[in-house]
């Protein structure tokens, strides 16, 4: 072939098509949804007005009170006897219940918020290690951190048991210490013995100060904590009894553990957040893991490795935005789910304390007025329970749908 | 000696959100009932949507076979209704696909899916299908076939899954047997088995087979008629030595020039074809190839050529420039 | 071609053994031996394919030899620096003068990060440039591999899969390294688009004086592109030879199988051809054939060849084989 003369051709060498990136795609997708654009509404409707109820119309629960407005039915209004306009009726305290719907919003909010908050950050950070060190090789530094990390999470649940906080270090600087002794006898059962009867001492005496039965439990949780530290120092055996741990705290009924966690902390919406925080804590780590597994099997990550970016680099910048799309969708609908942790809680008089605004507490508070006829006392705190869940599901599940990278090309 | 299958003006369009692929344009030529067909192109080139085209499998939407006719022994398929055309796959005309992984159903056995294939289109007992099933297996040479009906997809390996998918795919005697990228999912080795058993089966039992494939090694020593595809249309079809070698095409040129053979002297460079295929969504006005053909002038650029027929009855090509390359050649 | 007999790269009985865990403590109940017993060198300057089909372990040895698996035994010498004997610090400041090119270009870029940002990422580690400088190397590498330096802040999925691979070639090139391990860069991309990626490494080794380690399953493709070539089978290797030698004079009746299969683009050769197909299946890897690994499928298979494991041996000069009756095939 004698005619090619390369400068006559001009390589196309890019399509034709616009520049875009990920998420301004993913965006797209996201309006051009209905079912996402009426979540988004309700959402924004819902932060927003809680928002500004709580910074510009001031309210104080503890003086609200008129006994002579006392579970007056909804009202557009003023007539003689309601001087004032109640559009959702007042309860049975005589309190406006639009203005305590909307004040409860902002309460609902927070602990939505904090408690997704505490489940997103703690499963976050289990999951991503992980999932990351499932298979992949660690460092020194790393070994030290990650077995300190599951030495302080087996440490919990000792500390807890015997209320001795310090437990929980101990157990961390035993975590550390096997890591750092790793040469000690190397793969010996001796070593087991030797770490597991460790354990058990360091957590048996500050428990004896509590109680013999105390630190018979401790002692074998630090036995089994020990036994377990001295295994094989890899990734798999982190990830492993992370998980393990993980499946422990999820075996629990969700709703009686966090009744659990309220009733050893006392009640009120801090302590509620906490409950329901803790809770949703195995729920992030499982999802991050798996999210961070499919991660890691990519090329990418190998290519990483092979022009020698460090781990660290490797998780923040090529792991964690990767797995950003399933969490994002976990947490709007966790933020429901949360909503309606904290009102159920609410409704059992362990949430908020009254009087202060709470749309569980006002369900709690008003449903034996039903049989007389008070209906709007229920009505409105339900309806804003449900609308708000079903704003976040919503939004949630335009979220999968425009993340989901399967529909991508 | 009779067209089995015959193709006319087909056009297969995507409807997605970033505008229409036009996946298959004007798509027609005719094929023997006892020959194989190979097709060959690139991925994109429309070379499985037509086959999908033909069998009307082509997930709708967003896809439409928005013209042409489909003549399957004189009925045009196209004009069936989707009942008609269900005694027509499977039974006529049998489609085998790229990725044996996936193309059985794990959860069953080999077996009962090859029994339920088989009493779908067959008025027969449960032990006659099982005993035919085992005929089949046997046939398509896997070794003790009557005891491997009771395994597992996931108990034979790939080179065995695409046997027992031929098997299935032969289970009701096809005029016409379709095979999407059989071969490309396995290694060279099990290729070459695969290869000698379908030109063993076609030899004992005579059918039609369209071979759809990448690999212009694959085709050239078991295909009669080759049609090469480019951006959903056939831009060179003919006898398979026409195209080997008498290629008219600058593309099939440049396809054939873009393998290494194994006796090459050391040193020879490849020809590559410079640039990318075009956007099936912003196909141009003129020649689809012209603007990677060193060949091109004006009146590629403005027109497309059609497929004309050159001095074999059979070879034609569809480059307006195909006589002066022949000249330079 | 210069005379090319330095090795860059000594691997000298390689093994890699993956565990096969099972049970409820998830214990080891076995091994897979992806790797097994591998050694081979790699000349400065010179091209060495490595050939097999799936599962034979050639993408573990591209893997294992730059130790981004830990390899179960064996020494790995580069440029005289035992690579067993480094720690993660001191292996990732030897990483930069081998580079890897992967097999899927749609896998092996960071679907979020910019082109501009992917290939920057060896400068980000191993130098300590300006961004100034980052930029224009960045410029000159997107043009090496025939790019648009335009498009630096573009996104991967909006490229081809032959763009995407030249993307993942500038990455590599970023750091000047000695070794590129290409693993099977070619085999997703179409035939067209290979031919200009074939044709781009080659220019890049003829330029750079680049050394490959070039992985594949395509026998002629890597007949091409090599100076030697070795044949996997199981994890082992069972002939190691100059191409043409591989070509002309197999001695290993697994290399003349494979060699055979390997279909022509010719009707009249075709017609010609004899053909030898090998029965049955590649063996499982968990589960290998006692005595050598190829007897399940060799035409050619002895008593001695189901009792005794062949050596791998030289049978002439730079002509590696593992089989037993190599001498009487090769006479």
């Amino acid at each position: 072939m004698a005619e090619i003369i390369p400068e006559e051709i001009t390589i196309t060498d890019f399509a034709v098509r616009e520049h875009r990136s990920l998420w301004g795609d993913a965006w797209r997708r996201l309006i051009s949804s209905n079912t996402a654009r009426l979540g988004m509404f309700i959402v924004a409707l819902f932060v927003l007005s809680a928002t500004f109820a709580h910074y510009f119309w001031e309210y104080e629960p503890k003086k609200d009170l008129d006994y002579s407005l006392k579970l007056k039915p909804p009202t557009l209004v003023a007539n003689e006897e309601v001087p004032s306009v109640h559009i959702f009726g007042t309860d049975k305290l005589g309190r406006d219940i639009f203005r305590r719907v909307v004040h409860g919003g902002w309460n609902s909010l927070r602990v939505g918020i904090v408690a997704v908050g505490i489940s997103l950050f703690f499963g976050g950070l289990i999951g991503l290690f992980s999932g990351f060190y499932e298979n992949i090789n660690m460092t020194f530094m790393e070994r030290l951190f990650l077995f300190g990390l599951t030495g302080l999470m087996m440490g919990v649940l000792a500390a807890w048991i015997a209320a001795q906080p310090f437990q929980t270090f101990l157990l961390a600087g035993l975590g550390v210490a096997a890591a750092y002794f790793d040469d000690f006898y190397k793969g010996k059962p001796l070593r087991m013995v030797i770490f597991a009867i460790a354990g058990a001492v360091i957590i048996t005496i500050p428990a004896l100060f509590v109680g013999s039965t105390v630190a018979l439990i401790c002692g074998g949780w630090g036995l089994i904590t020990g036994a377990l530290l001295s295994r094989p120092l890899e990734g798999r055996f982190f990830s492993n009894v992370m998980m393990r741990l993980m499946d422990i705290v999820l075996s629990f009924p969700g709703y009686l553990l966090a009744i659990a966690i309220v009733a050893f902390l006392g009640p009120g919406l801090e302590k509620g957040m906490i409950a329901i925080g803790i809770v949703g804590i195995p729920v992030y780590a499982r999802l991050t893991r798996s999210a961070v597994l499919a991660v890691t099997q990519k090329e990418y990550i190998l290519a990483a490795q092979s022009v020698g970016e460090a781990h660290g680099r490797i998780i923040f910048r090529h792991v964690t935005p990767n797995i950003l799309s399933p969490v994002i969708v976990q947490t709007t609908m966790g933020l429901a789910n949360a909503i309606l942790s904290a009102a159920a809680l609410g409704f059992l008089g362990l949430g908020a304390i009254p009087p202060e605004p709470e749309w569980g507490a006002m369900l709690g508070d008003s449903y034996r007025y039903l049989t007389s006829g008070a209906w709007w006392a229920v009505l409105f705190p339900g309806l804003a329970i449900m609308f708000s869940v079903l704003g976040f599901n919503l939004l949630g599940d335009g979220l999968r749908d425009a993340l989901d990278p399967k529909l991508r090309t | 000696m009779n067209p089995i299958l015959e193709i006319k003006n087909l056009k297969t369009r995507f409807f997605t959100t970033d505008g229409v692929v036009k996946a298959v344009n004007d798509v027609s030529y005719s094929m023997e009932d006892d020959e194989i067909l190979g097709v060959v192109g690139e991925s994109g080139c429309g070379k499985s949507v037509h086959a999908l085209s033909i069998m009307q499998l082509v997930p709708d939407p967003p896809g439409k076979i928005t013209n042409g006719e489909i003549f399957f022994e004189g009925r045009d398929l196209l004009k069936l209704s989707e009942k008609e055309m269900r005694t027509v796959r499977g039974r006529d005309i049998a489609m085998i696909f790229q990725d044996p992984m996936t193309s059985l159903n794990p959860v069953f056995t080999v077996g009962f899916q090859l029994v339920e294939a088989l009493r779908l289109h067959n008025d027969i007992t449960k032990g006659d299908a099982r005993k035919r099933a085992g005929e089949l297996l046997s046939l398509v040479g896997i070794p003790g076939a009557e005891n491997r009906l009771n395994d597992y997809p996931h108990q034979f390996s790939g080179g065995m899954r695409q046997r027992a998918m031929i098997a299935m795919g032969l289970s009701c005697e096809p005029k016409l047997l379709i095979a999407d990228e059989p071969t490309t999912a396995l290694d060279v080795t099990i290729q070459a088995q695969i290869i000698d058993l379908v030109k063993r089966l076609q030899d004992e039992l005579g059918m039609a087979i369209m071979w759809i494939t990448h690999d212009l090694g694959v085709v050239a020593e078991m295909a009669d008629h080759i049609n090469v595809m480019y951006a959903g249309s056939i831009i060179e079809t003919g006898k398979v030595r026409d195209i080997y070698k008498n290629t008219k095409h600058p593309y099939t040129m440049g396809l054939l020039g873009s393998l290494p053979r194994l006796n090459d002297p050391p040193g020879v460079e490849l020809i590559s074809i410079p640039g990318l295929p075009p956007d099936l969504i912003a196909l141009p006005k003129a020649c689809t190839f012209a603007a990677r053909c060193s060949y091109r002038n004006e009146k590629c650029l403005a027109e497309r050529p059609p497929l004309e027929k050159t001095e074999g009855s059979d070879h034609a090509v569809a480059c307006w420039r195909w006589e002066e390359i022949a000249g330079t050649k | 071609m210069n005379t090319k007999n330095t090795p860059l790269v000594e691997v000298r009985n390689l093994k890699k053994y993956f565990p096969v865990t099972g049970g409820f403590l998830q214990s080891r109940i076995g091994d897979v031996k992806a790797v097994d017993d591998v050694s081979f060198e790699v000349f400065e300057g010179e091209t060495l394919g490595l050939v097999g089909e799936t599962g034979c372990g050639k993408t573990t040895v591209g893997r294992t030899m730059l130790r981004l698996y830990e390899p179960t035994a064996g020494e790995i010498i580069f440029s005289d620096t035992d690579l067993m004997s480094l720690n993660e610090g001191e292996l990732r400041h030897i990483r930069r003068r081998m580079q890897m090119i992967f097999q899927d270009p749609y896998a092996s870029l960071n679907p979020r990060m910019t082109v501009g940002s992917i290939v920057s990422a060896p400068l980000d580690v191993h130098t300590k440039m300006s961004s100034k400088e980052k930029y224009n190397r960045i410029q000159e590498l997107l043009d090496i591999v025939g790019l648009n330096p335009d498009f630096v802040n573009r996104y991967p999925h909006e490229f081809s899969g032959g763009q995407r691979q030249r993307i993942g070639i500038a990455r590599a090139l970023a750091l000047e390294p000695d070794l590129i391990v290409c693993d099977e860069p070619i085999s997703s991309l179409d035939v067209s688009i290979q031919a200009q990626v074939v044709n781009l490494l080659e220019e890049l080794q003829n330029e750079l004086g680049l050394t490959y380690l070039f992985i594949a399953h395509d026998l002629s493709m890597v007949r091409h592109i090599s100076d030697r070539m070795a044949v996997m089978y199981l994890g082992k290797i069972m002939e190691l030879a100059n191409r043409d030698e591989i070509y002309l004079n197999s001695l290993h009746p697994y290399t003349q199988a494979l060699m055979s299969a390997v279909p022509i683009p010719d009707p009249d050769l075709a017609a010609k051809h004899h053909r030898v197909i090998l029965d049955g299946d590649i063996p499982n890897p968990k589960n290998p054939p006692v005595g050598c690994n190829f007897n399940t499928r060799c035409p050619m298979a002895k008593e001695r060849c189901f009792i005794e494991e062949p050596e791998y041996r030289q049978i002439e000069e730079n002509h590696w084989v593992a089989c037993h009756f190599a001498e009487e095939t090769g006479a």
